[in-house]
């Protein structure tokens, strides 16, 4: 039964006992700060344990709901950026986007602007992230489930919707495609492999159930994928240009429902098994969030606004960068910037590995990937629908093949439901052959993609 | 093949869906039906009379006898069945056919015409069954399994209609896999919601075996004419589809010959737990045939004529029910005419796994795509190397391509050998995007088609 009850830690959609993991997902994230954090005191007994001094951060349990003092409101504003922004050593990064807005002004470096402000989205992804996990100890397993479902990949989504305003499609399509395969092999890769080194006398294991789950709808998405792609290049649809697209977007709604389905039945099987279970074993703090819940609100709405601020900069400089850094763009948007974006759940789920907690790596990883595949690919696409741009599921032949063998492979070593660090480091080595194909890679249709700025 | 042959009967007697109460009863001198619940049926006495007189120890008044006989034959074969309504559309299609020749009305009413009686062809092929032992049996419902789609088949391919042979029979793989398996999971999901429905992974995982294996013969005359790299074009796919079909003829035999086997040992021992003889609802009629050898052989002979005339009418309604009705050839072929032709086996598949009883609706399901694929596609390519027509294996990229993409999905859905209702709401999804698929696409090679009409 644990091995059932840290599965529902692992999947990023339900929130029923993720609070706990996830608070410490970012904890961990941040990384050796612990010591270097400001200690808050602690007026609630929310804190209940030894551990919390260990614990990196202090639960600051803010009364500012029923208080309405002056001075009170000035000192948890002071708190509040203390415990959102100056908690981690990550945030330093934070810097990088200002930065990258004054570079783009004075200079228009493209180069340069495309690196800063990728470096300066990092920590606010991170920050999103904890936010967002945040909110969801307030609002209970439903909806706080559904929170993760939605934001856990915000910032991919933000800078897809950005790409897709310019109408560069094609940097939209690769820029999904590379984060499902980079979290798929690379970060999966890595947390096998880094636990197994860890862990060496015996295979970890995982839930197989949830695995098999996941890699089911990773294949029915390249499904929803193959199609389109094959009718464009065997060119045999009915209304040349137009079957595609319309074929896109009714396999889009059937994705998103099946989508949709998925998280309900993970509510109903993660309710039957927590009615069942009394308590998880974690004994840090069980449900205790560490800003109050208008806090978590305000903070997600400024860290949105500011990612979505850094993105419309990232998305015009993709194209100059390219030029300049002498990549191709298949490259930048496959390889570099998924890799860069997802860095915080990267070494989340390495940690979690290294724990040997590898069925939060699973949710960290896989989960990220069928989301983003079962829900983020369609969403982008009824997006595009309803911004008037032909964003369809046909990701060319190449990168369609690239997912289809990838799904394959990795459903085909998560099927055991044992890891060790060869599995890993043969992911690994497979995202470095995928890694190499796509820098070698000439992107036919991005010739052609130029940058439509419609409706701004 | 006896524990495949034993569910088949399971299937054919549900298969009658509410007319256990309407069946004409026959009473028995012999022992073999002995449930007590036949007596709440209806009564005629013929049927002992019947068997006596067919064991020859009875001379009586022929004429009339013999008259009595074939009443309550068809009594029991045709009237027992409400399904057997549909059966009116079959000369109502050959009546429009002559008077109007509005293709898309022949090709719809000659569809819902061939369903009831492919439904009542597998009746009579399992209650010839019963007289045969289980080996024969075993081969009679390997082969008369899918009879109506062969038999399709084949007049497709004396019409020279070649790709339609190969779209229709791609059709039904696609849609035993995935819409009949996933209705089947998705009901039984959604009547038993507490517990996960478990089936044999071993039978599943061979079944599924061989269908990878049939997309490898599908997949080299594809590829080899996609990449034209043959050797000698045009005639490179043909004798290597040939090749190929003989190869997975003999695959196929030798499945037979491991199943039965295979049933043998397991049969002896086990008493039949897994066959679920104890706790089947049809203890019936476990081994009593409802009618007598020589009807069912009868019965056979007159379906099989029946649906084949029917077949007839269908496959050259086809081309003038697409233009009639403005869908492509190969969403008629792929789609609308599996869909139609396996309700019944549909329909059972569902109530079975509505019984708990998963193990058989996956023998309907992927037992008839196995059937069709590593038996039914390299038949009618042999039968059409004898007639003369060039069917090979390439069923084009588009269409290999999505076999190829369906057998991973279900091959990997079924490694677990579990069930839920997300797993089957997913399968018809998955079902969805296929034939959303086919609405848009284009066949280009069966508009150069040249349709060479042979009587």
């Amino acid at each position: 039964m644990d091995d059932q009850k840290s599965n529902h830690h692992n999947n990023k959609s339900i929130d029923l006992d993720d609070s706990p993991p996830f608070v410490r997902i970012h904890s961990h994230a941040e990384i050796g700060s612990s010591e270097e954090r400001a200690v808050l005191e602690l007026e609630d007994e929310r804190l209940n344990s030894c551990d919390s001094i260990t614990r990196k951060k202090h639960p600051f349990k803010e009364t500012s709901s029923s208080d309405i003092c002056h001075m009170k409101c000035k000192n948890s504003l002071w708190n509040s950026i203390k415990i959102v922004i100056f908690s981690s050593k990550l945030n330093i990064l934070m810097v990088f986007g200002p930065a990258a807005i004054i570079v783009h002004k004075t200079t228009g470096y493209h180069g340069m602007v495309f690196l800063l402000s990728l470096l300066g989205i990092i920590p606010l992804a991170e920050r999103l992230g904890y936010a967002t996990e945040q909110l969801a100890s307030f609002t209970g397993p439903t909806v706080g489930g559904l929170l993760n479902a939605t934001f856990g990949n915000a910032t991919e989504l933000i800078i897809s919707i950005f790409a897709l305003r310019n109408g560069m499609i094609r940097v939209v399509q690769q820029s999904l495609l590379g984060s499902i395969l980079s979290n798929m092999l690379l970060v999966l890769g890595c947390a096998f492999f880094s636990g197994g080194l860890v862990i060496m006398k015996r295979e970890q294991v995982f839930n197989k159930a949830a695995a098999g789950v996941n890699s089911g709808l990773l294949l029915m998405s390249v499904m929803g994928l193959l199609f389109p792609a094959v009718l464009h290049s065997t060119r045999t649809e009915l209304h040349f240009g137009k079957s595609e697209l319309a074929l896109s977007r009714f396999s889009s709604c059937v994705m998103l429902f099946a989508y949709a389905a998925f998280l309900y039945f993970q509510l109903r099987s993660s309710k039957k098994l927590y009615d069942m279970e009394s308590k998880t074993e974690t004994s840090d703090d069980d449900e205790a969030p560490e800003i109050s819940m208008w806090e978590a609100i305000v903070w997600l709405s400024i860290l949105t606004t500011w990612i979505a601020v850094l993105s419309e900069y990232l998305v015009d400089a993709i194209e100059g960068a390219s030029t300049a850094l002498k990549i191709p763009v298949a490259f930048i948007s496959v390889v570099l910037l998924p890799i860069v974006g997802n860095a915080a759940e990267h070494a989340g789920a390495i940690m979690f590995a290294m724990k040997d907690k590898l069925d939060i790596s699973l949710g960290v990883a896989i989960g990220s990937s069928t989301q983003i595949a079962m829900f983020g690919i369609p969403f982008c696409v009824i997006i595009a629908w309803i911004m008037g741009q032909p964003m369809d599921l046909n990701f060319q032949l190449f990168e369609t093949a690239t997912l289809f063998l990838t799904v394959i492979v990795v459903a085909f070593m998560l099927q055991e439901g044992t890891s060790n660090y060869f599995k890993g480091l043969m992911l690994i080595l497979c995202y470095l052959i995928v890694a190499a194909s796509f820098f070698v890679h000439v992107d036919l249709d991005s010739v052609v993609d130029k940058p439509h700025k419609n409706g701004e | 093949m006896k524990m495949d042959y034993k569910l088949q009967v399971g299937v054919q007697s549900h298969l009658e869906m509410g007319s256990l109460d309407d069946r004409s009863m026959h009473d028995l001198d012999d022992e073999c039906l002995y449930s007590p619940e036949m007596d709440a049926q209806k009564t005629q006495s013929a049927d002992s009379h019947e068997r006596v007189s067919l064991s020859g120890s009875l001379a009586v008044g022929g004429s009339k006898m013999i008259r009595n006989c074939v009443y309550k034959s068809i009594k029991t074969v045709v009237f027992s069945n409400k399904l057997n309504l549909l059966m009116a559309f079959g000369p109502l299609a050959i009546l429009v056919h002559k008077m109007t020749a509005h293709n898309g009305w022949v090709f719809f009413l000659s569809l819902l015409g061939i369903t009831p009686l492919a439904e009542r062809l597998g009746y009579a092929t399992e209650q010839l069954a019963f007289f045969t032992g289980p080996t024969v049996g075993g081969l009679l419902n390997a082969t008369f399994g899918n009879a109506t789609e062969l038999i399709i088949s084949i007049y497709a391919l004396k019409s020279g209609m070649i790709r339609v042979v190969q779209l229709s029979l791609l059709g039904s793989i696609l849609s035993n896999m995935l819409l009949v398996l996933g209705c089947a999971f998705f009901c039984g999901g959604l009547v038993y919601p507490g517990k996960e429905q478990v089936f044999s992974k071993a039978t599943a995982v061979v079944n599924s075996g061989l269908l990878l294996m049939a997309v490898m013969g599908l997949l080299f005359p594809a590829v080899l004419h996609y990449t034209h790299t043959e050797r000698h074009a045009g005639k490179s796919e043909l004798a290597l589809s040939r090749f190929s079909s003989c190869v997975m003829l003999l695959a196929y035999a030798s499945y037979l010959v491991f199943q039965l086997k295979c049933q043998k040992d397991l049969y002896a021992p086990i008493d039949e737990e897994g066959s679920q003889n104890g706790e089947n609802s049809d203890d019936d009629d476990d081994e009593a045939p409802e009618i007598s050898k020589w009807e069912s052989v009868i019965w056979l002979a007159i379906m099989t004529a029946w649906i084949s005339i029917l077949s007839d009418y269908l496959v050259d309604a086809i081309e003038g029910a697409s233009e009639a009705w403005n869908v492509s050839i190969a969403f008629i072929s792929v789609i609308l005419l599996p869909i139609i032709g396996n309700a019944a086996e549909h329909a059972s598949a569902i109530m079975f796994a509505m019984k708990d009883k998963l193990d058989i609706s996956l023998g309907v399901a992927i037992g008839s795509s196995t059937q069709i694929s590593m038996f039914g596609i390299p038949f009618c390519v042999v039968i059409g190397w004898m007639m003369g027509q060039e069917m090979d294996l390439n069923f084009q990229l588009f269409e290999t391509a999505t076999l190829f993409i369906t057998v991973i999905v279900v091959a990997f859905f079924l490694q677990e050998g579990t069930s839920n209702y997300f797993k089957g709401l997913m399968l018809i999804l998955c079902y969805l995007i296929v034939a959303a698929s086919f609405f848009v696409h284009e066949d280009r090679s069966s508009t150069d088609e040249s349709k060479q009409p042979q009587t």
